[in-house]
């Protein structure tokens, strides 16, 4: 028992000691850790670091006005390379690696260079922090293949991405516009500067988001865009995911339903290529040869200002630019003359000379400032005199097309067999009383809506010229031409030559503001924006409705207004554009509308002349207002006048059963 | 003569006990108590820092729940005060016995598995884990045991006390929670050290364990991420990226502390949640990174404190039971506190062990602070 006396106290040395011991070690690691050797773990720590994934939204479709898909998305399978996992590797190591995702990328029917590759990861748009897309819409197989053999192709990832789909082809691919990767300028815009980008953006981007570009897809590409999806990844040195720290899911954008119909922009579109392709290379009945290289077609509904359908010819395909146009591609659709590039929308930019639909214009100035009345007749003898004009017939005399002779014409006739003398004589007279009467055909013109932008949303809109005296007056002062606004600048305005210039959205714009009685609509081409994948018919889908804007209003009261009706409604009747009505039901569908024939060209460049026509029906209640134009094409009553009869069939339910095989000109047209 | 019988003659009388120099509650150990409430304090903060989330609303949840924790251990810590520790060895076949049958409880369905080992009792929102009470369970038995005879300890004695200890161990490692049976490991070698169990023994045992641990590692006892994970802290470099995970993000967070640490709520790899389950094993983690070396030495310090005042109280006690319940809550504070900061800094392999007083849980604060409660109990009562 003496042992067990002095043993505890011993054995509870031991035991202090051994703790004590312990306890050393561990202040001497937590010391050497921390403060000797910590620089150099450190290290560690900053190569394991938190990245941020961004994840695109899928962008909101686009929906005609019945709510059929325009525009949809699909997914595709892109290769990524993290740029920074292969400059951890040493040259050879990241050469090899480059090499073989080149070999693996065309063995699976993706064909790559190594230099495509080496040029995307050092391209600036791109940002290093982000992995970069080396191959887009790549197989399934290859996913599966590369994810298998990841250790062998160190900081290479396979995303899926949805990517714009068109169901419907080219159609309405103007209108529509397509996405692509964002300009340094467009990312500026929407998120500061570069190096140091707002931070509290609503629906963010990356220096490689996908942007709307042009038509709809760049107009309401707010509402389009989705928000994007953010996952923060913890990475180690080896550039490789550890885990997932938390992630937001992204959220899909809004659709955006058109007052676009697709049948009626289908049709349009092949009406439009239909006559332009069938005319091309056949002679006018004055001799010249029809190139036919552009058109356009406008269908507004003149209720609202929807744009119903709205086609451009030539066009392209928008799916060429899902996942990123090449720019030899790009120049071959754009380094072209302007007249020929098809990315142009010539229903919008296009900048027509109006031809005789402008009588239109020249009537109703005429008659809103009471300088003639309806009824107010005029001799046409197929030729007019300028008054006061001292010089020979070269200088002072002007003739109708074909010098044809219409006897006695008042309002109504003088349009519906659209006599350009009974236009002289008013533009004449508007020259020499413009003391008492202004300049009253500018005045009507920009009243319709001419000589500015009618402010349909979409890009980029010209706004045309409608000339007069202060604009003679600043043209010469740049070109040092000639100032003086003669009597023959208001006889050309007043028949729509010269130097007036018009949009053919303009023309229906105008065409449109007539019809539904003065009130001038801003054309739209979006109704409704819905929740995403939403049924149009439901009407809690609806996030905001696209209400109709008011522009202006044309002062149009009976005593103008039904002149020029009776006028319109002549036309495809008993007037110019009789034989393309031919067999039309204008008691069903009874319609108004203008021929027009626009000349270009010159006598040491002969061209073919611009046909246009306009109408809108049934008259009464007016439901739809359609301008055609045909470059180089003749005669409207011809050319442009059997494209509207042929857009308006089926609106107006009189399409032809079994295929059609009327001839593309009527026969008996008339000379405007 | 003793102070005691000093006391006894100086001051008869039975009104007088309140200034009776040996009552117990003049004998508190305020120190003891003092360093073990600190240092739950700051544990509670770092657990609160752990889990705050590093954006976002504050979650405070983890802060509320370890908070109540702390409180209910301090008052079972003043609880344990009001009962003599003596009356602990009558119970100790009663304690025992409980703590083997929760033991095979757990094991059997009506526990709970996570992370991978069967520890588990659910009650609603909290869970018990009966291999933590079982530890006290174990000082109190082997304590009761050596105690009674008196450090006359022969090879039958000490393979009776062998399979006293060896009882829990085998259900522990059933679970398996390899931690908690290490830390029974530490505490039955410590108390059979102090308890009198011969030198040659000692040896003997300490071998056959050092064979048995290599035994065990180059078998198929164990799975091999099990073995991976025990053996990752010695090559960091060349280890699976799953094994060496853990220490590798733990010892950079050490390292990025420094000497003055990165501040509270400040620290990269603990507000970004690098760490995995660095409010529970890994809290020193979060000591180290945001205290730096200043404050790990500070929380070293308090354990420090509190192995030397407990150390001081076996010495003291008026028994051999109440020295060999210290010395068995002395072990089980000294090998978890080296094993958990050995773990986080990189010299000791990866085992599920909580820090005392630090790591977030229930049942390891509960635990800790009976453990400081029989220390001190033991203290109060060493002259009567």
């Amino acid at each position: 028992m003496e042992r067990m006396d002095d043993a505890p106290g011993l054995r509870l040395s031991i035991l202090g000691i051994v703790v004590i011991s312990l306890f050393g070690a561990l202040f001497a690691r937590l010391w050497y850790l921390q403060v000797m050797a910590t620089e150099d773990y450190q290290q560690v720590t900053q190569a394991n670091s938190v990245r941020t994934i961004t994840e695109e939204a899928p962008r909101g479709r686009i929906l005609d006005a019945q709510g059929r898909v325009l525009v949809d998305n699909r997914t595709s399978l892109v290769v990524t390379v993290d740029t920074e996992a292969v400059a951890e590797l040493d040259e050879a190591d990241a050469d090899e690696l480059l090499l073989g995702l080149a070999t693996e990328l065309t063995d699976f029917g993706v064909p790559t260079k190594v230099s495509r590759i080496e040029r995307r990861l050092t391209d600036p748009q791109y940002s290093p922090l982000q992995p970069i897309p080396v191959a887009v819409d790549v197989p399934e197989e290859l996913g599966i293949y590369l994810a298998e053999n990841a250790d062998a192709f160190p900081g290479v990832a396979v995303r899926r991405e949805t990517v714009r789909t068109y169901p419907h082809g080219t159609l309405a691919a103007h209108l529509l516009g397509y996405v692509g990767r964002i300009s340094p300028p467009e990312f500026e815009a929407k998120m500061g500067p570069v190096d140091d980008p707002l931070e509290d953006v609503a629906k963010p981007y990356q220096p490689d988001s996908n942007i709307g570009k042009g038509g709809v897809e760049q107009v309401y590409e707010d509402d389009l865009r989705g928000v994007p999806g953010i996952t923060r990844v913890e990475i180690d040195a080896q550039g490789r995911v550890v885990r997932e720290i938390d992630r937001q899911p992204p959220v899909p954008g809004n659709d955006v339903q058109l007052t676009i119909d697709l049948d009626v922009q289908r049709n349009a579109e092949a009406q439009l290529a239909r006559q332009l392709e069938g005319l091309r290379g056949s002679t006018t009945r004055d001799g010249k040869t029809r190139k036919t290289p552009a058109g356009a077609a406008v269908v507004l509904d003149p209720r609202s200002g929807g744009v119903v359908a709205m086609a451009s010819y030539p066009t392209y395909d928008p799916s060429e630019f899902v996942n990123g146009i090449s720019q030899e591609r790009f120049d071959r659709l754009t380094q072209v003359d302007p007249s020929e590039n098809p990315l142009t929308d010539r229903a919008l930019y296009g900048l027509y000379s109006p031809g005789s639909t402008f009588k239109l214009v020249t009537a109703h100035a005429g008659l809103v400032t009471g300088m003639i009345e309806g009824n107010s007749t005029r001799n046409d003898p197929g030729y007019y005199d300028i008054e006061g004009c001292e010089g020979g017939p070269e200088v002072c005399q002007r003739q109708n097309a074909g010098r044809a002779a219409n006897g006695s014409v008042d309002v109504p006739r003088s349009l519906t067999v659209s006599s350009d003398v009974y236009y002289y004589w008013l533009g004449d007279r508007f020259y020499r009383e413009s003391a008492t009467y202004g300049d009253g055909i500018q005045a009507s013109a920009r009243a319709f809506g001419f000589d500015e932008p009618t402010g349909i949303p979409l890009p980029g809109e010209a706004g045309g010229v409608i000339p007069d005296k202060a604009w003679k007056a600043e043209l010469a002062a740049a070109i040092d031409g000639d100032p003086t606004w003669y009597a023959g600048d208001n006889l050309n305005l007043a028949i729509g030559q010269g130097d007036v210039l018009v949009t053919p959205l303009q023309v229906a714009d105008a065409y449109a503001t007539f019809a539904n009685g003065g009130t001038r609509y801003q054309p739209q081409v979006a109704a409704r924006v819905l929740r995403p994948g939403a049924d149009p018919a439901d009407p809690t889908s609806v996030v905001r409705t696209i209400d109709p804007v008011v522009a202006g209003t044309l002062d149009l009261p009976p005593r103008v207004y039904d002149p020029i009706l009776e006028g319109l409604a002549g036309v495809p009747v008993s007037g110019t554009a009789a034989s393309a009505f031919d067999g039309w039901d204008h008691d069903a569908f009874p319609l108004a509308g203008k021929t027009g024939t626009a000349e270009v060209g010159s006598e040491t460049d002969v061209k073919a002349d611009t046909a246009l026509f306009a109408a809108f029906g049934p008259v009464g209640e007016p439901r739809y207002a359609v301008f055609v134009l045909l470059e180089e094409a003749g005669f409207g009553s011809d050319a442009a006048a059997p494209v509207v009869r042929r857009i308006l069939e089926p609106l107006a339910g009189q399409a032809p059963e079994g295929p059609d095989d009327r001839p593309l000109i009527p026969v008996g047209g008339a000379s405007d | 003569m003793s102070l005691a019988e000093l006391a006894r003659v100086s001051r008869p009388g039975p009104d007088t006990s309140r200034r009776d120099p040996s009552a117990p509650f003049r004998h508190v150990d305020v120190l003891l108590i003092a360093a073990t409430l600190a240092l739950a304090a700051i544990g509670v903060l770092m657990v609160f820092s752990a889990t705050r989330g590093a954006e976002g609303p504050v979650d405070t949840s983890f802060l509320l729940r370890q908070g109540g924790f702390v409180v209910i251990g301090a008052v079972l810590m003043a609880g344990v005060a009001l009962v003599d520790y003596r009356r602990l060895q009558d119970w100790a076949p009663f304690l025992y016995g409980a703590s083997v049958v929760l033991l095979v409880l757990v094991v059997s369905p009506l526990g709970s598995a996570s992370k991978g080992a069967q520890a588990w009792f659910g009650f609603g929102p909290f869970q018990l884990q009966p291999s933590e009470f079982s530890k006290l369970a174990l000082a109190v038995g082997l304590g009761a045991l050596l105690a009674a005879w008196e450090g006359d300890i022969d090879l039958r004695r000490l393979v009776v006390a062998l399979v006293v200890a060896g009882v829990p161990i085998g259900l522990i490692l059933l679970q398996p929670d390899l931690g908690t049976v290490l830390v029974f490991v530490a505490m039955t070698m410590a108390m059979l050290l102090v308890g009198g169990v011969k030198g040659r023994h000692i040896l003997v045992l300490t071998v056959v364990g050092v064979i048995g641990v290599v035994g065990v590692l180059n078998s198929d006892a164990l799975a091999q991420y099990q073995k991976d994970r025990l053996t990752a802290f010695t090559d960091l470099e060349g280890g699976s990226q799953e094994s060496t995970y853990n220490v590798k993000q733990s010892i950079a967070a050490v390292a990025n502390g420094g000497l003055t640490g990165e501040g509270l709520f400040e620290g990269d790899q603990t507000q970004l949640d690098f760490v995995p389950e660095q409010q529970t094993d890994f809290i020193f983690t979060v000591v180290a990174e945001e205290l730096g070396f200043a404050g790990s030495a500070v929380v070293l310090g308090l354990y420090g404190i509190i192995l030397w005042r407990i150390w001081r109280a076996a010495q003291l006690a008026r028994d051999a039971f109440g020295r060999l319940l210290c010395v068995g809550v002395m072990a089980m504070f000294a090998f978890q506190v080296f094993e958990s900061v050995g773990m986080a800094t990189g010299i000791m392999p990866v085992t599920g062990i909580p820090l005392p007083f630090l790591s977030y849980g229930g049942s390891s604060a509960l635990t800790s602070f009976l453990a400081v409660g029989i220390v001190n109990d033991v203290h109060m009562r060493r002259f009567r």
